[in-house]
């Protein structure tokens, strides 16, 4: 497998570095391709939960980007309801195929602490953002308590 | 097979009368700005009727009533737009009714209260919902009698056979809804506005394919059906993104013949027992009117009752969306082939009739091609016999389209020499006189410098005289008498198929007589024109998976390496390479061409890493990075293998002997770059390519095409269309130049000076196809959706103008003159090699 060493080893230096805000994760010895782990917040309002993300790399990976998708709900301008992200870092004109998945997960990280609005996928949210700042937080707080996982407790 | 009946009466034709009300839409964009929404209708494409303009809203309500003449096949456009003051008007969300499918399901009443689902397939590459439209149709009251018991005989039929999942559906939905194909009909007393939709198994008028040849002594045995589920394990990858919507559907059941199951994981995954293969994903219900089959040898296959077709690939909705829109195609298809056109052909070649040469018994060329050979006539002159195809010509085949340089067989002038440059330009020396000079001072030499065939080299270049060179060849090498071609409309591909493979290659190149059963009408060149250009289209119906599109927005075709799902797909390729031939040997033009790098295989060009981007832009720019870039120390983990996915199975290869514990390096990456660029060029479509170049070959020496870069290949078989300039520079944008910007003046300028073939030849360098999308230069498509033609301003006035065709891009060098852009342009786009690209 082409892509299974870079990954092998990808997956050997995330583990190591103990990444605070991202946990939990597990991939299976027979399919590489497919993570899953825990994304943690530090910012409000998501830092009440953590949140459950599935990494997909392509076959032909590292020459085209991986795809993640939001297995828990959030409330967030970026992530749609079928947990959909958009995300710079993996598009297809920013990929380099020396782009680390450590690197990905921290942009994700960035970008659930601070939402961009400016380049929404979710139009009603971040119109709310912007106009209602408040009323978002809000909504999200409560969002968060209803759907998200629990925080490890360390 | 049976007689279906699901099929409108013959008696179809006849007109009725109906009432449509358009009510309202509910629009769900995805952006800040509302709207300014109005309906289209139009039936079987013929004149649109429109509602007003709503301004500025997601809701509008319109309460419109039209008039429709409809027949029972009639098909009703319903198409919601945004009135825009500034640009074309874009269609928000459409659907097509089947006007039949909703009398099936009007139970007798007269009027009817339909909520179509309106979708979006430009923004993205799988259609959207955006909404709803909410319509009564009055006067449906109409009698289908004629075959209305049928009618309860194949609905009984179906409810019995077809699975579990439509009894569950229509179960679960009996409380308000008729579902069919995201059209909803409302029974009077139910009113239940914004109840979301059940499943909407989106479904036109599936396909038709190529039948399962039935083979009668390979029944499959009992044992067949009892298969040991034992062995087999879980599918390889798991597909990016199916999950989730795998959880929404989690309520229905499962198709027949399929179990859910988990693997050591916990992971679940899908046991299709029919065809004893696995997947992660969810099996979607067949579509409505669908059937799985099996044919004699136990291949499964589906049968499609709504048009009475068969198909090897389970149908599913992207399947059947991507037929949709090739069907959307197929009324342009004729009215296309009408505008396609090229240089008269002429009678006789120049030059090419008295060649200037015989080539030596030794002439270091190596060995003559497979099935050719080389013969001497009587008075000495050789020629060359290719018995595959049983054609003869006076050319080396070896040579054929190159330059090789003058042979001389005149002897000079008493005291003349023949001498290079330094840049190894050919010149005359005059020793009589102490003069040199370039023209050649034989008698009958024409003046400046010449080309291997013998005419100056500026002539041989042009692509009138090469088209002339290969129709000589093809004159010359005409049968007598002509063959019959009878196909049927209903059955075109098929009927195509079994003639032409029957028939003895060399023989397609007698003259064609194409006649359409049932139809009068006698084949000068009209019929056969039409034949291939709906031939060609047909055969790149999804359904068939022969061919795929480039990529999501590239109108060029290639070859589609999960093809194999139908087993005869190397016969169907062969099939396709001697149609490919036939159109060209007679001069005839087909719907929708190749792409680049699959013309550069046909002639034999070594293709480079540069033609990767126009079929998979993403994988090339890695390749680029890598190429660019110091990779010892970035922890790219390469090595020299590689993998792939096609129909959910991942291959692997490995690039080289031992590939997979070489590691790439900075050293050794110019090898590895250079090998992946032909493995991803050619991986999962080597025998499907070889099947084509084969029945390509049977009739027509592939040779004779070497005259021809992979541009000129392209215009050849797809002809030229009358360009409309204005449209074309209304519909440019400009980057780091305006509209008034000296170099885009000129060029402009240069564009409406030219004739239609170096249009063409421009359009093609910036877009990688000569053609014009059937709605215009506003609906170019990009690699990345809608993709204007741009003109940037780049580099200095001493390059060469470049191209990005999945952008539609021209890189213009700001140029100082009219004549110097004029002249890099030209060159640019006459000149295939590697110029102006990157």
């Amino acid at each position: 497998m082409a892509a299974t060493r870079r990954l092998q080893k990808e997956l050997g230096d995330i583990k190591n570095s103990g990444l605070r805000s991202f946990r939990d994760i597990q991939v299976d010895e027979t399919n590489i391709l497919t993570w899953q782990g825990l994304i943690v917040p530090d910012s409000p309002p998501y830092n009440k939960g953590a949140f459950k993300i599935e990494i997909n790399f392509p076959a032909e990976y590292p020459f085209k980007p991986p795809k993640i998708n939001f297995k828990t709900k959030i409330y967030h301008p970026n992530i749609d309801e079928k947990g959909q992200v958009c995300l710079p870092i993996i598009s297809a004109e920013n990929w380099k195929p020396a782009t680390k998945t450590d690197q990905v997960i921290q942009a994700l990280v960035a970008l659930v602490n601070d939402p961009e609005p400016e380049h929404p996928l979710r139009a009603d949210l971040a119109e709310e953002y912007l106009k209602d700042k408040k009323k978002f937080t809000k909504n999200a707080e409560e969002y968060t308590k209803k759907h998200s996982e629990k925080r490890p407790s360390d | 097979m049976e007689q279906l009946a699901n099929q409108p009466p013959g008696a179809g034709s006849v007109l009725h009368q109906i009432c449509v009300t358009v009510e309202c839409a509910h629009i769900r964009t995805g952006s800040f700005i509302k709207p300014s929404p109005y309906v289209e209708i139009s039936v079987d494409q013929l004149a649109a009727r429109k509602t007003e303009t709503v301004k500025n809203t997601t809701e509008p309500k319109w309460n419109e009533t039209f008039n429709l003449s409809v027949t029972l096949h009639s098909k009703i456009h319903f198409a919601v737009l945004d009135r825009n003051s500034f640009r074309k008007d874009t269609v928000v969300g459409e659907k097509i009714l089947d006007f039949y499918q909703l009398l099936l399901h009007s139970e007798g009443r007269n009027i009817l209260d339909v909520t179509l689902d309106l979708f979006n397939n430009k923004q993205s590459d799988s259609p959207v919902k955006v909404g709803e439209l909410v319509c009564s149709f009055k006067g449906c009251h109409i009698d289908v009698s004629t075959n209305a018991s049928r009618r309860r005989e194949i609905l009984g039929r179906r409810s019995s056979t077809n699975s579990i999942a439509q009894a569950q559906q229509q179960s679960s939905d009996t409380n308000s809804h008729t579902i069919l194909n995201g059209v909803r009909i409302k029974p009077k007393t139910q009113g239940t506005e914004n109840s979301e939709p059940g499943t909407s198994n989106l479904t036109e008028r599936p396909s038709r394919p190529a039948p399962p040849v039935p083979n009668p002594t390979l029944q499959p045995s009992p044992s067949n059906n009892n298969i040991p589920i034992g062995n087999i394990g879980p599918p390889a990858s798991v597909p990016n993104g199916t999950v989730l919507q795998d959880e929404q559907r989690q309520d229905e059941p499962l198709p027949p013949g399929w179990e859910m199951r988990f693997d050591t994981y916990g992971r679940r995954y899908y046991v299709d027992h029919n065809t004893r293969s696995t997947s992660w994903e969810r099996p979607q219900p067949l579509p409505q009117g669908w059937d799985m089959r099996r044919d004699p040898r136990g291949r499964v296959y589906y049968v499609d009752h709504n048009t009475r077709t068969t198909t090897w690939q389970r149908p599913n909705l992207e399947r059947l969306q991507h037929f949709q829109q090739w069907q959307g195609q197929r009324q342009n298809v004729v009215q296309q082939g009408n505008q396609r056109f090229l240089y008269p052909q002429h009678q006789e070649a120049p030059g090419a009739s008295v060649p200037s040469s015989v080539v030596e018994e030794d002439d270091g060329l190596g060995p003559l091609p497979a099935g050719w050979e080389r013969r001497v006539q009587p008075d000495g002159r050789a020629y060359f016999v290719n018995h595959k195809n049983r054609t003869t010509q006076w050319e080396d085949p070896r040579t054929q389209g190159q330059e090789i340089g003058d042979i001389d067989e005149i002897p000079l002038p008493a005291g003349w020499e023949i001498r290079y440059t330094d840049d190894n330009k050919r010149y005359f020396v005059d020793h009589n006189t102490k003069t040199t000079t370039f023209d050649d001072p034989r008698p009958g030499a024409p003046k400046g410098p010449k080309g291997a065939y013998g005419v100056p080299r500026a002539y041989e270049r042009s692509f009138k005289w090469k088209i002339s060179q290969f129709r000589f060849l093809c004159q010359s090498n005409a049968l007598p008498s002509h063959i019959k071609i009878q196909v049927s409309r209903q059955t075109l591909f098929e009927d195509s198929f079994h003639t032409i493979m029957r028939l003895p290659a060399y023989e397609l190149r007698r003259r064609l007589y194409i006649m359409f059963k049932g139809e009068e009408g006698l084949d000068y060149g009209g019929v056969s024109r039409e034949w291939f250009f709906l031939v060609s289209h047909e055969a790149l119906n999804p359904m068939y998976c022969l061919f795929e599109y480039a990529n999501k927005n590239n109108y060029s075709l290639q070859i589609n390496p999960a093809s194999y799902v139908n087993p005869e797909h190397l016969t169907y390729f062969k099939f396709i390479g001697r149609f490919i031939a036939m159109a060209l040997y007679h001069g005839r033009f087909i719907y929708s061409g190749f792409t680049m790098p699959f013309y550069k295989r046909m002639l034999g060009k070594k293709l480079i890493m540069k033609d990767i981007e126009s079929i998979d832009p993403e994988f090339y720019n890695s390749l680029v990075w890598i190429k660019e870039n110091d990779i010892d120390e970035c922890g790219l983990e390469l090595f020299f293998s590689v993998d792939f996915e096609v129909l959910g199975q991942v291959v692997h290869h490995e690039l080289k002997k031992s590939g997979d514990a070489e590691r790439v390096t900075e050293e050794n990456k110019e090898e590895y770059l250079s090998l992946m660029t032909n493995w991803r060029m050619t991986r999962g479509i080597e025998q499907q390519t070889q099947a084509f170049l084969d029945g390509f070959n049977e009739v027509v020496p592939i040779e004779w095409l070497k005259y021809f870069d992979e541009r000129e290949l392209e215009l050849l078989l797809c002809g030229m269309q009358e360009i409309d300039v204005d449209d074309w520079q209304r519909h440019t944008i400009y980057r780091h130049y305006t509209r008034n910007s000296k170099p885009v003046v000129w060029f402009w300028q240069f564009v409406k000076q030219s004739d239609n073939e170096k249009r063409a030849r421009l359009l093609q360098f910036v877009t990688g196809t000569c053609r014009v999308p059937v709605g215009g230069f506003a609906e170019l498509m990009g690699s990345n959706g809608p993709q204007r033609f741009c003109i940037e301003k780049v580099g200095k006035d001493s390059w060469l103008p470049r191209s990005h065709t999945c952008f539609n891009r021209l890189d213009l060098p700001p140029y100082k003159s009219y004549d110097q852009l004029v002249e890099k342009l030209t060159y640019a786009i006459e000149e295939t090699d590697t110029f102006g690209q990157e």
